[in-house]
């Protein structure tokens, strides 16, 4: 028992602001609640078949052991079992295959998109350009973090705001638009990642890959880098915010504005 | 011969026949980003015979830039955007500057998305993948002229470049 | 036959003692046993990388590495395991067990046999010992990914040396044992009447003549991209960093095969030696084995679902990778039905093969939502595909090694291991490493990326289960160690035929077998 309080007072502290989160996040585009179904479908498909699979061997190690005085039985091949036990489970993954490549077509078109966002990733932070309105800014991790994360740093990081998970200057997306997202990067690969609007690729140096969002609901969603791109690949972290039409051109107003000042 | 020694013959030969095909897989790799538009490559070789073919459809063009491993350049397309008549000659502009005082080359490698259009995306005159040498303090115009081939997909009504600038002043050689 | 033989009997009689006996030896026993112990201690030592891994991730914040030297730890844990660990395990089985089994006195080329070994201890010093250098070890994955790998430091060209190193051991162990397979078997023992293991590994050998040439070639564009002014892989010359991608995992995921197929054979060895019943389907097994083979050189891609392929590969690859999904199932419905109406007993080698059948198929179960592309796209990069590789390496490969050291230890040493403690060793084991893994899959689906030293406070919970659990599995790992030495200690007493169910020509040998053994071919029916 001595052992088991230590632990728990160990981790405890820690659990006080933890989440025992044990799923995928439907989130709030149309690609992510795709991919949220379709994972959905499958881990279903698979907790059956896991049932079926682990309850004949669960029956059979209870009843066909030496034991209890069973005799071994002579049979040890039948092709028309082969046959039926290949037959179905190809039959169960065309069933699979249907809505996922229905799901893959509708991700990868990004035709007819409102807004253009070029991410481009540095190491280790993010640069992002608005094309149709001409603003670009760094993003990098928010100070707290930064220094909370530091080796004996001294501070307890479940009292930092959001830790590893905010930035100083944040991506703002109107919501009920189609943005295409373009990622690039200045120097090696990384990947630009927020799970709640689905979708991620690889920002490759030298080459432009592209994602889509309509974002359905206005909030705050928060993502990391999703490529290992050198020592603080865990430390350039991605905010966007939703919110309405006329807010984000307010805040695109904003941002020329800033803009001008500071060129003069 | 044995069959031992036939086994180990062919067995060698098998071994260093896969070690060469790692390095067929360059070329091999290539022609299939050719055939295919993987990643936006367009046709590095230059369209050669160009006919104009202007057609009643137009799209957009959006034009971007990225200087690579924060290379000391500014360097900028001159139209952020063009409606451009498909089956039409167009012409625009990068800008290059050199940053620092002293003589540099920088080498250019574009992208074109969506991949699956770039084949539709020809250059007839570009900066892709030549080694401009710009002295310190320099400005260049890099000039681009192209066509929409009429073959783009009737659905694809937006293309965006991007060119990504390294700075190759320490490199040997490039294309 | 070859005149080998005969120069065995010449050297009988001079065969040296000591030190001298263990690097001179042409003995498929001694290499074998070789193999075994230097996996055995480059497991602790990749072992121990994880428990730093684990450590540092118990809790949210930095306590214990810096980010750049925990990426070195990941680094080198993957490389130790995969290529010091597994991989000698298994041809150390392959030494042991092959002859013995096809009633062959030896490999085919035992002097080569002997150098495919020493080559490995050589090429892990010179990659461990760049762990102290003042740039450090590699630290950019051991999928080496350009450009961060081109970024390493004084590291890079002894990692890229070793890399060669382990993969000339791999290859030439590959063509001793498909020469020796091929060319070795008792007369009378067709292909189709081998022993399932023979088969397995003649498989894997194809897979790692085939596939470990592609890797040294791509480690060797990028030495030449770095060093020599090639541009395979930057965009400015031409190249491109994702044909890197596409040349290592066309090597890569054979790889992942060969890491599993032996694993495959000796399930299917110790199944039906406990059910006291043949294997279900031995055909249907071996042809399944070969489409798993075959099949594994054309998903290669599905490692790199986000890298901006064209949607009509992501289709080919995400179908093929399901494909491959088909003849994995037969294989594991074949051993179901071998157990189906047999009369088991649970000794330790069952229950290992027993946890592998279970654990290892919730490992394929999270593979195959791994392929489906738009799934993928939320998976890729996180600490899913970790629990999901980690769960067909560890209660996959690693459990099929354990249960066939228990299993065959008895005939290679005519020493029995103590079954009670056997027995514990796998309950404390398989607990753990449950305890380690499954949270794994909750944390990457909740948006945990890979390779990451700290993580937001949400993940913490089941990042301190998973610690927790890291090191039970390492602490249960002495329970190992220490019954292998307990063993050793004991007298001769085992039988020929130590399990009543096993079959096959090994068990017709003394237990231990004589150091030369099957001199003259036996006969087979």
């Amino acid at each position: 028992m001595r052992i088991s309080n230590i632990l728990l007072m160990v981790i405890f502290p820690v659990t006080a602001f933890a989440e025992w989160e044990t799923n995928m996040p439907r989130g709030v585009t149309p690609t992510s609640e795709v991919a949220y179904d379709l994972h959905m479908l499958i881990f279903y498909i698979t907790v059956v078949i896991g049932i079926l699979v682990f309850g004949a061997m669960l029956y059979s190690i209870i009843y066909h052991r030496k034991s209890l005085g069973h005799e071994p039985a002579k049979f040890h091949e039948s092709t028309k079992v082969e046959i039926i036990w290949t037959v179905i489970p190809f039959i169960i993954l065309v069933g699979m295959a249907v809505p996922a490549t229905k799901a893959l077509i509708m991700m990868e078109d990004t035709r007819d998109s409102e807004i253009t966002l070029k991410v481009t990733g540095y190491q280790w932070m993010w640069q992002y350009e608005y094309l149709e309105d001409n603003v670009t800014f760094f993003s990098k991790i928010d100070t707290e973090s930064n220094t909370a994360r530091r080796l004996n740093s001294g501070v307890d990081v479940k009292n930092v705001n959001n830790y590893l998970r905010n930035v100083d200057n944040a991506v703002v997306l109107p919501i009920n638009t189609k943005v295409r997202i373009l990622l690039t990067a200045n120097d090696v690969i990384h990947a630009w990642w927020v799970p709640e609007l689905g979708g991620k690729k690889d920002a490759i140096p030298g080459y432009v890959n592209e994602i889509w969002v309509d974002i359905q609901e206005p909030g705050t969603y928060r993502g990391q880098c999703a490529e290992l791109c050198g020592k603080d690949h865990g430390f350039m972290p991605i905010v966007v915010h939703a919110v309405s039409k006329p807010e984000y051109y307010k805040w695109v107003g904003i941002q020329k504005t800033n803009k001008f000042a500071k060129n003069k | 011969m044995s069959s031992f020694k036939k086994t180990y013959l062919s067995l060698t030969l098998f071994t260093l026949f896969m070690f060469s095909f790692s390095y067929m897989l360059v070329p091999l790799y290539d022609i299939f980003c050719e055939i295919t538009g993987l990643n936006g490559k367009t046709n590095q070789t230059k369209v050669l015979t160009v006919r104009e073919n202007p057609t009643e459809r137009f799209v957009t063009v959006k034009f971007t830039s990225t200087v690579a491993n924060s290379a000391p350049f500014t360097f900028e397309p001159i139209d952020r955007e063009i409606i451009v008549q498909v089956g039409k000659i167009n012409n625009t502009f990068y800008t290059l500057t050199n940053n620092t005082e002293t003589v540099k080359h920088a080498t250019a490698s574009p992208s074109v998305v969506p991949h699956e259009d770039a084949e539709y995306f020809k250059k007839i005159e570009c900066f892709c993948f030549s080694q401009q040498q710009i002295n310190g303090l320099e400005t260049k115009e890099l000039p681009l002229q192209f066509i929409i081939d009429n073959e783009l997909p009737n659905d694809t009504r937006t293309l965006i470049l991007s060119y990504t600038m390294f700075n190759t002043t320490d490199q040997m050689g490039s294309k | 036959m070859s005149t080998n033989i005969d120069k065995l009997h010449d050297d009988h009689h001079h065969t040296p003692t000591g030190i001298m006996r263990w690097i001179t030896t042409t003995n498929h026993k001694d290499i074998g046993s070789m193999y075994l112990w230097f996996s055995l201690i480059m497991f602790f030592v990749g072992g121990l990388m994880a428990l730093v891994i684990r450590a540092e991730l118990f809790q949210p914040g930095l306590q214990l590495v810096v980010p750049g030297f925990f990426n070195q730890m990941t680094t080198m844990h993957a490389l130790v395991m995969i290529f010091g660990a597994v991989m000698p395990a298994f041809v150390g089985l392959a030494n042991w067990q092959l002859p013995i089994m096809i009633g062959a006195p030896d490999m085919a080329l035992p002097r080569l046999n002997n150098w495919s070994f020493w080559i490995l201890p050589f090429a892990f010093t010179m990659m461990l010992s760049t762990l102290f250098m003042d740039s450090g070890g590699p630290a950019a994955g051991w999928t080496l990914y350009p450009p961060l790998s081109l970024q390493g430091g004084d590291s890079f060209p002894y990692t890229i040396l070793a890399i060669h190193m382990l993969g000339l051991s791999s290859i030439l162990g590959a063509i001793n044992v498909i020469a020796t397979i091929l060319n070795m078997r008792a007369p009378g023992m067709t292909l189709m009447k081998m022993p399932i293991f023979v088969w397995t590994w003649l498989i894997t050998a194809f897979l790692l003549i085939a596939s470990m040439p592609v890797l040294a070639g791509a480690v060797t564009m990028l030495l030449t991209d770095k060093f020599f002014g090639t541009m395979f892989f930057t965009a400015s010359g031409g190249g491109d960093p994702v044909m890197f991608q596409h040349i290592f995992w066309f090597f890569g995921h054979p790889e992942v095969y060969i890491l599993i197929l032996p694993a495959f054979g000796i399930v299917s060895t110790i199944i039906p030696a406990f059910s006291r019943k043949r294997l279900f389907g031995y055909d249907s097994m071996v042809y399944a084995t070969a489409s798993i083979a075959l099949l594994s050189f054309i998903v290669w891609a599905h490692h790199m679902f986000t890298v901006g392929m064209p949607l009509a590969g992501e289709i080919f690859f995400m179908f093929t990778t399901m494909l491959i999904a088909i003849p994995t199932g037969v294989k594991v419905f074949n051993w179901v039905a071998t157990m189906w109406r047999g009369s088991m007993t649970f000794e330790t080698p069952m229950l290992f093969a027993i946890a592998f059948i279970v654990l290892f198929t919730i490992g394929g179960f999270s593979g195959l939502m791994l392929a489906m592309v738009p799934a993928d796209f939320q998976y890729h990069d996180t600490y899913f595909v970790v629990a999901h590789f980690h769960y067909v390496l560890v209660p996959g490969a690693v459990f099929a090694i354990m249960a066939a050291v228990y299993y065959w230890l008895p005939k290679w040493t005519g020493k029995m291991y103590n079954e009670g403690l056997g027995k514990l060793h796998f309950w404390l084991t398989t607990i753990f490493v449950n305890l380690t893994f499954f949270p794994m899959h909750f944390v990457g689906l909740a948006g945990m990326p890979r390779r990451i030293p700290d993580y937001a406070v949400q993940f913490a919970d089941f990042n301190a289960i998973a610690s927790v659990g890291a090191f039970g599995f390492g602490l249960s790992q002495l329970v190992f160690v220490y019954i292998l030495f307990n063993t050793l200690k004991k007298d001769v007493t085992a039988e020929d035929k130590v399990w009543d169910g096993a079959e096959g020509l090994e068990w017709t040998l003394s237990s231990p077998p004589p150091y030369h053994s099957f001199e003259e071919a036996p006969k087979v029916d």
